[in-house]
């Protein structure tokens, strides 16, 4: 109970600002504004971290808003607070000093039954007099008596004094006001009630309350649309970004007729441009390279067929050193069309080339190209089996053959070079084969197994990349091996939309799996795999 | 003994070329140009001619064209790539075959020798075949539409009996590969489809919508009885 007692200054006798009841206070309920922007700083700099910029941006509008609103709300209560309560007062006021010249009158007459009297002041509704004369006690209500009157109140009227004080009372809000009436020995007091008062102000602070919540929140709304739209020229770059990273090096953004977007934009496009180009003559450069390459290498495989042929004219020196040059220049020839073929898949301009066929076939032909041909071009039989799994048969996959026979011949020359050669090669369909629950085959794969001394876990995620070797450079066994070979097979496989990776074998040994869709991504179907990668 | 020609600017590559044929048996003569090669045509009996795609003034499709209007003569084109819709040109600028640089020069002397043996002894099926308005003599290599002879080049010839004797049958391109050029599994079938292509141009009514020479996808192509 607040009991905060204002002396009252001669003229007037009432101070403007009164005492505060604690009630009336915690009827406000609101922190303070620079509380609330405090708060949300520190909350800010929490978040910065996992918000993007448009929840930011919609946080920032809702707090501003809140922060606005509230302290809009806070003056607009304050200011109607005191202007109800200042009318209140100077109407209590005139009333109480009315009633306490009425009474000091009525006093002077000694006929005068105290009891009648204060019965007869009471004209506000709710008011109550308290009257202290010839050392007695007379109130008009029972509950509000003597004891109601806050202590600091009494002693200050009892001393003289006129004064008022807001307090509470069984916690509705009162006004009391005491005057001294020094002529007839007694002290009047009126005792006004304020529910009607604090009723109104708690309708007002609910409606502003309510108020706040609706701008906070329409705040947020225009938050989040302003950064949609301040965005929006960001999602196109998005897209522009993603279609570039996916290869689409032509692609540009436009920047509409906004000027503040047109210098990104044209940022953009210059940065995107420049990198085309870069990318575009080190593709080029790679790929002439190799052109220019082609032709002494076709002058020197003709002429070294021509020397060939005349080998056992030729003394044993020259047979080895013929021998060399042969192997090497296979070596160069293979190289070339490595680097030639690398060169496509970096300047986007590798395109299949589908042809439907029986999985089971494909893969026992493309091994059968595998095994080294003798003087005639004849080939021998291999030296592994291929397995084909359950559920193969019978499926058609589209697939470049061309790419696949590379794929195989890559990955069995690896295996030739690192691990002693392919001890076994499987065809399976993907999902596995069950006899008892049918579902469709969506891709084949082809596991490509050996025995050698295993790939280290580290290593395996660089053995496609180009020219690795790796802990395996030391193994390397002679052979036309180029570098570029499993990463070939990477680009080729990817190409189909499949993927490649190794893994263990089972006991000793890695396995390479490839696996390819049935459908390769971007095939619609819908050309004749006949008619594939001829024009109309 | 078979007489080539070799069409080909650079003159070190020729040279080796030439060499490495001439081993082979056969007599080689080169020029470095495509007008060379259109006039020297005319003028000497060549049984092959090998034609560089890239050529100073006409370039090899074009030469090819020209050779074309005046001869069925088998020809060879050289590419520098596989993968480019320059083979799909070349083949349908009239070429019957191409070899990537650098090829490996028994690899060009086998594809020769599937060539011409093909124009020499033709088909050992010499029945009279016939479909629809046309009428085939294997022996004779003749093909007649509605009694008019139409001009085939040998390896077309060769294609259209491989499926006129075999009726209804679907062949697939890798049957045709092996059967028509020689080539294995993993021979490009772009060359059938080519061939297809300018067969039907020269037997069908509409080349546009066959009637004979069909396309079954996913499996070959058959002549429809």
């Amino acid at each position: 109970m607040s009991s905060a007692t204002t002396g009252v200054g001669t003229g007037t006798g009432i101070p403007a600002a009164a005492g505060r009841p604690e009630t009336w206070s915690d009827a406000t309920g609101t922190p303070v504004a620079g509380d609330v922007t405090r708060h949300a700083r520190s909350k800010r700099t929490r978040l910065a971290r996992g918000l993007g910029l448009r929840s930011r941006v919609t946080l920032t509008f809702a707090v501003g808003a809140f922060g606005l609103s509230t302290l809009m709300a806070g003056i607009t209560y304050f200011t109607a607070r005191q202007t109800f309560l200042s009318e209140r007062q100077s109407a209590e006021q005139r009333q109480a000093f009315a009633n306490a010249a009425l009474v000091q009158n009525a006093l002077r007459s000694p006929v005068t039954q105290v009891n009648q009297l204060i019965e007869s002041v009471d004209t506000l509704p709710g008011s109550r007099s308290v009257l202290l004369t010839g050392g007695q006690w007379y109130a008009t209500s029972i509950s509000v008596g003597q004891s109601a009157i806050p202590s600091g109140e009494r002693q200050l009227v009892l001393s003289g004094t006129p004064a008022s004080q807001l307090f509470n009372l069984a916690g509705s809000p009162q006004e009391v006001i005491g005057i001294p009436l020094p002529a007839v020995h007694s002290f009047y007091f009126e005792v006004f009630t304020l529910d009607e008062l604090a009723g109104t102000l708690r309708a007002l602070a609910f409606a502003l309350a309510a108020a706040a919540l609706v701008t906070t929140v329409a705040g947020a709304a225009v938050g989040r649309w302003a950064a949609s739209r301040a965005l929006r020229p960001l999602a196109g770059l998005t897209d522009a970004a993603v279609a570039i990273a996916g290869g689409q090096l032509d692609t540009r953004v436009e920047a509409g007729d906004d000027a503040d977007l047109e210098e990104l934009a044209s940022a953009f496009n210059r940065m995107t441009s420049n990198l085309q180009d870069r990318i575009e003559r080190e593709a080029r450069f790679t790929s002439d390279v190799s052109h220019e390459l082609r032709s002494p290498l076709t002058t020197l495989a003709a002429t070294v067929s021509v020397l060939e042929s005349h080998r056992n004219q030729l003394a044993p020196r020259a047979q080895s050193a013929l021998d060399l040059l042969d192997g090497d220049l296979k070596r160069f020839t293979r190289m070339v069309d490595d680097l030639l073929e690398i060169s496509r898949f970096d300047a986007g301009s590798a395109e299949l080339s589908l042809d439907e066929v029986d999985p089971g076939e494909l893969v026992r032909r493309a091994v059968a190209a595998t095994a080294p041909a003798d003087a005639d071009g004849a080939r021998g039989p291999v030296t592994f089996p291929v397995e084909v799994g359950l559920g193969v048969d019978g499926l058609r996959l589209r697939v470049d053959k061309r790419r696949f026979e590379r794929v195989m011949a890559n990955l069995v020359e690896n295996a030739a070079q690192y691990a002693g050669g392919v001890t076994r090669v499987l065809v399976e369909r993907q999902p596995p084969y069950s006899a008892t629950i049918p579902t469709p085959a969506t891709a084949i794969r082809v596991v490509v197994e050996d025995q050698g001394p295993g790939i280290p876990a580290a290593e395996r995620d660089h053995l496609f990349e180009r020219f690795y070797r790796g802990a395996r450079a030391g193994q390397r066994a002679a052979g036309e091996g180029t570098g570029l070979g499993l990463s070939l097979v990477t680009e080729h496989v990817r190409l189909h939309g499949g993927r490649v990776w190794s893994e263990d074998a089972p006991g000793r040994g890695t396995r390479f799996v490839v696996e390819f869709p049935l459908f390769p991504v971007g095939d619609d179907g819908t050309e004749g795999p006949l008619d594939s990668g001829v024009p109309a | 003994m078979s007489r080539i020609l070799i069409v080909e600017d650079d003159e070190r590559i020729r040279s080796s070329m030439r060499l490495a044929l001439e081993e082979e048996g056969y007599t080689v003569d080169g020029v470095g140009s495509g007008e060379e090669a259109v006039s020297r045509f005319g003028t000497e009996p060549y049984e092959l001619v090998l034609i560089d795609l890239m050529l100073p003034g006409i370039d090899g499709f074009e030469a090819c064209r020209a050779l074309r209007r005046t001869s069925t003569v088998p020809v060879i084109m050289v590419t520098a790539r596989s993968d480019t819709h320059d083979v799909v040109a070349g083949l349908e600028a009239g070429a019957d075959d191409y070899v990537t640089k650098p090829f490996v020069a028994k690899e060009l002397a086998a594809r020769i020798r599937a060539l011409l043996r093909r124009s020499r002894h033709e088909d050992e099926d010499s029945a009279f075949l016939s479909f629809g308005d046309v009428e085939i003599e294997p022996e004779a290599g003749v093909v007649r539409r509605a009694g008019v002879e139409v001009h085939c080049t040998r390896t077309e010839f060769r294609l259209l009996c491989e499926l006129a004797n075999h009726p209804g049958k679907v062949l697939s391109r890798e049957q045709l590969l092996e059967r028509v050029w020689g080539y294995d599994y993993f021979g490009d079938g772009r060359l059938v489809d080519v061939h297809v292509r300018r067969l039907r141009t020269k037997v069908e009514p509409d080349p546009a919508s066959p009637r004979f020479i069909l396309t079954v996808r996913g499996m070959g192509y058959k002549l429809a009885v």
